[in-house]
């Protein structure tokens, strides 16, 4: 080509770097950015734990990008305390006038802006004068005498604790303010990312019918478990290995309701919601909430036998089994003739929608209580074989012990 | 395929291992012609061959489904996938591999007691280890070679060893468990066995200690507990106010921290009565000294106190380490604390490695204390039944090693 004749070096090398930077995108589940578009909606403190040069900073911009928001990135290593906290400038009459701390350009910038995403980078690499200023910025939302509009959004990286040179951690109560989210890179998006296709995550949307009761659901969430569990409201970590990371205190419960209801409003997935909701009370107490909401996801047994007919069982074995229980626990609450043809009626349906096995202990407890005047129903007979298969396995376990 | 047969394994199953119900009814069961006995995938379904379950007796069949089951529970699809991925592993047989010693780690403990031996099941004794071993200790220990023909045949599936084979679903296929899901089954049963530890094996205990709060190695959190005292507010690198730097000058009215490095001053007190082993002993001031030198400390700033029987180990090794050995201490943990105190100038961190069969000072010293507790079973001849050792105090920093 007569062009690339004349094009000096420098253009040809623009050439190949756009060809370079030619990539497309394809869409993907990324469980880890909506967490954490999620934990930035909710204003909540989150801090990235990740080793260096994972994405961290793409994942940033993505993000800035969904919510439409200018990206700030301070990497706070090459900082000093004063850019954070402001610089003391002395005035003609200080003991008059006192002496104002100065803030610096970026956050004028954000200031006057009145919005962005705020990405404080390398946390765990500043001294520790620029984390202890840097942590106020993140908590309190302040630059020296500036005070940062609510329209700026903060997010904090850090290395894990044991890439991080200078033994960086943060002390349990400061961990409590947190929303810690673990950023690990996938190996298949790096390799097609390198190969020319990055994902692209679509990312939740808050659903404006769907507030309250998203609010209703995540406090009876909370407040169920913790009215069940006292014990979980608050666990200071007592042991090395915990500290610096999640811990549960009413605090932290405060901020996983708000994450709850944050992820019940966009329909976010359960396994976002698993990420948020552990970085924010710990691994334990998460789960513990994240096993009560399936409870509650669960049909209600009195309903179920309201309307035997029509009832939709679970298809996974282990719920549906914890269906069947519960309703067979209601029949022994309130024993009455219909209710416990109701519960047949419901074993019946089990059985045919599903393994026969599960029926198995719920139908020996429900034929345990009956009553001698109730007349067994029919729907038994089809029981017949669940029966055998209970027969069965008490034929093995003797043999086995035997 | 004989439904009843491999429901009524799983029935039993679940009534010998009642721990695991949760997971076994978890699991969803595929008939298939590919496997040749019976397999699961990571989404938690297990594929059944039926000439299999027709050829197998009932006992057998349900050990499998317990055999399987564990798989999923004790994630070794994902722990292959991570050995493989730090060894660089690839191919069939190294996958093999990792499922034949899955299987070693759930073989040495689940049978007996109610489950019968399935036919061809492998042991670790078949080629002459060591029982109750990790996974991933077994891995280093055997090749595969021309005596193991016996065991090509065998195939627990992706569930077991990652390698995804041509008769799985795949994430989209139906039935399948979503992480959280998946997440949540795993808890609940480490919930239910750490409720009633009582008749639950070893192997399945230290599952459930660990599933969801694996013990870090404490080189690690030895290492941050050190870093993060000797980089600690006041010792090291820090801001200072004091003198204004030189750039102040153009800045007329501002004033600019500047950056002061203090190398921290530290002391190792060694206390043995006997028990710490030499290696255990040596591994750790090693790793001291190491960590010393990585957060800058001059080789003459750390002083290192042992008591005699310490004297044999510390001091070949501290003459290679470049550390000065201060001379023999008493038995009395505090009369060395106190020794290292008395030093001038006095050290910023005092760094305690003992195996808590001591008594410890009652005020907090003037520097920071971080102890290295070598774990001990409880030792049984003490002559008072009562007489229990101090716990190490809660303002040191405490962490334990091996």
């Amino acid at each position: 080509m007569l062009s690339s004749v004349h094009a000096s070096r420098l253009e040809v090398a623009g050439d190949l770097l756009s060809l370079l930077r030619d990539t497309t995108t394809e869409p993907r589940t990324d469980t880890q950015l909506e967490a954490l578009t999620l934990a930035v909606a909710a204003d909540l403190p989150v801090l990235l734990w990740g080793e260096p040069g994972i994405g961290k900073t793409a994942a940033l911009q993505q993000l800035a990008e969904a919510l439409d928001l200018p990206l700030t990135t301070v990497i706070a290593s090459v900082h000093e305390p004063s850019d954070f906290s402001g610089l003391p400038v002395v005035g003609d009459d200080p003991a008059a006038q006192g002496v104002p701390m100065a803030p610096p350009d970026w956050a004028v910038r954000l200031a006057r802006g009145g919005r962005g995403l705020l990405f404080l980078d390398e946390l765990s690499t500043a001294p520790p004068a620029v984390q202890a200023a840097l942590l106020r910025l993140v908590l309190e939302r302040r630059v020296g005498a500036l005070r940062l509009p609510a329209g700026v959004r903060i997010v904090a990286a850090a290395n894990p604790r044991s890439s991080a040179a200078d033994g960086w951690e943060l002390s349990p109560p400061l961990a409590n303010r947190f929303v810690h989210l673990q950023w690990r890179h996938d190996h298949d998006v790096v390799v097609r990312g390198l190969g020319g296709t990055w994902p692209r995550a679509s990312l939740p949307w808050l659903d404006p019918e769907r507030l309250p009761e998203a609010v209703t659901f995540a406090r009876r969430a909370v407040c169920g478990l913790l009215t069940a569990r006292p014990d979980l409201v608050h666990r200071l970590p007592n042991n090395e290995a915990h500290r610096g990371g999640p811990w549960p205190s009413p605090r932290s419960w405060e901020m996983a309701l708000c994450l709850t209801a944050f992820a019940t409003a966009a329909d976010a997935s359960k396994d976002a919601l698993s990420m948020l909701v552990r970085g924010t009370v710990g691994d334990g107490p998460g789960l513990e909430l994240l096993a009560a909401m399936d409870r509650m996801d669960l049909p209600d047994p009195e309903a179920l036998l309201a309307d035997p007919a029509t009832a939709e069982l679970p298809q996974r074995g282990d719920l549906r089994q914890a269906v069947l229980d519960g309703v067979v626990a209601a029949v022994r609450k309130r024993p009455e003739k219909e209710r416990w043809d109701a519960a047949w009626a419901l074993l019946v349906r089990a059985l045919e929608t599903g393994a026969p096995d599960l029926v198995v202990v719920p139908a020996s407890t429900l034929a345990a209580l009956r009553r001698p005047d109730w007349k067994v129903p029919a729907a038994i007979e089809r029981l017949a074989g669940v029966v055998s298969l209970g027969r069965k396995a008490d034929e093995v376990a003797a043999r086995v012990a035997g | 395929m004989d439904l009843e047969k491999l429901f009524t394994a799983r029935l039993y199953a679940a009534r010998a291992r009642p721990y695991l119900a949760t997971a076994l009814f978890a699991l969803h069961p595929v008939e298939s012609r590919y496997v040749p006995t019976m397999a699961v995938d990571r989404h938690w379904r297990c594929y059944v061959s039926p000439a299999f379950v027709a050829r197998t007796p009932v006992e057998e069949l349900a050990s499998v489904w317990v055999h399987e089951v564990s798989h999923l529970l004790r994630d070794h699809h994902g722990r292959s996938d991570r050995v493989a991925r730090q060894q660089e592993l690839t191919g069939r047989g190294e996958r093999l591999r990792m499922n034949i010693a899955a299987d070693f780690e759930i073989n040495d403990d689940v049978y007996g007691d109610g489950l019968a031996w399935p036919d061809g099941a492998v042991q670790p004794k078949m080629l002459g280890l060591r029982e109750g071993e990790l996974m991933e200790d077994y891995l280093r220990q055997f090749r595969l070679g021309p005596y193991m023909q016996d065991l090509v045949w065998l195939d627990c599936g992706s569930g077991a060893d990652g390698l995804e084979r041509e008769w799985d679903l795949g994430p989209e296929g139906a039935n399948g468990l979503s992480d959280h899901e998946r997440e949540a089954v795993r808890f609940r049963v480490a919930q239910g066995i750490n409720a009633h530890p009582g008749n639950v094996p070893k192997g399945w205990r230290r599952w459930a200690e660990e599933a969801f709060h694996p013990p870090q190695p404490w080189r690690e959190l030895l290492g941050t507990a050190i870093r993060s005292a000797v980089s600690g507010p006041g010792v090291g690198e820090d801001y200072t106010y004091g003198r204004p730097p030189r750039r102040s000058a153009g800045l007329p009215g501002v004033i600019l921290p500047s950056l002061r490095r203090r190398p921290p001053r530290i002391s190792v007190v060694i206390d043995t009565s006997a028990s710490v082993s030499d290696a255990e002993l040596g591994s750790a001031l090693l790793e001291v000294a190491a960590i010393v030198r990585a957060v800058g400390g001059r080789r003459d700033l750390v002083s290192v106190l042992s008591c005699d029987a310490a004297a044999r180990v510390a001091q070949p090794l501290c003459r290679a380490e470049g550390m000065t050995l201060v001379g023999g201490g008493g038995t009395d943990l505090r009369a060395g604390i106190a020794k290292a105190l008395r030093a001038s100038p006095r050290p910023n961190v005092i760094v305690v490695l003992t195996d808590g069969q001591t008594p410890w000072p009652r005020e907090r010293p003037a520097s920071r204390m971080v102890v290295g507790l070598f774990s001990r079973p409880k030792r049984s001849y003490e002559s008072d039944p009562d007489y229990v050792p101090d716990t190490p105090p809660s303002w040191a920093r405490t962490v334990e090693i091996g």
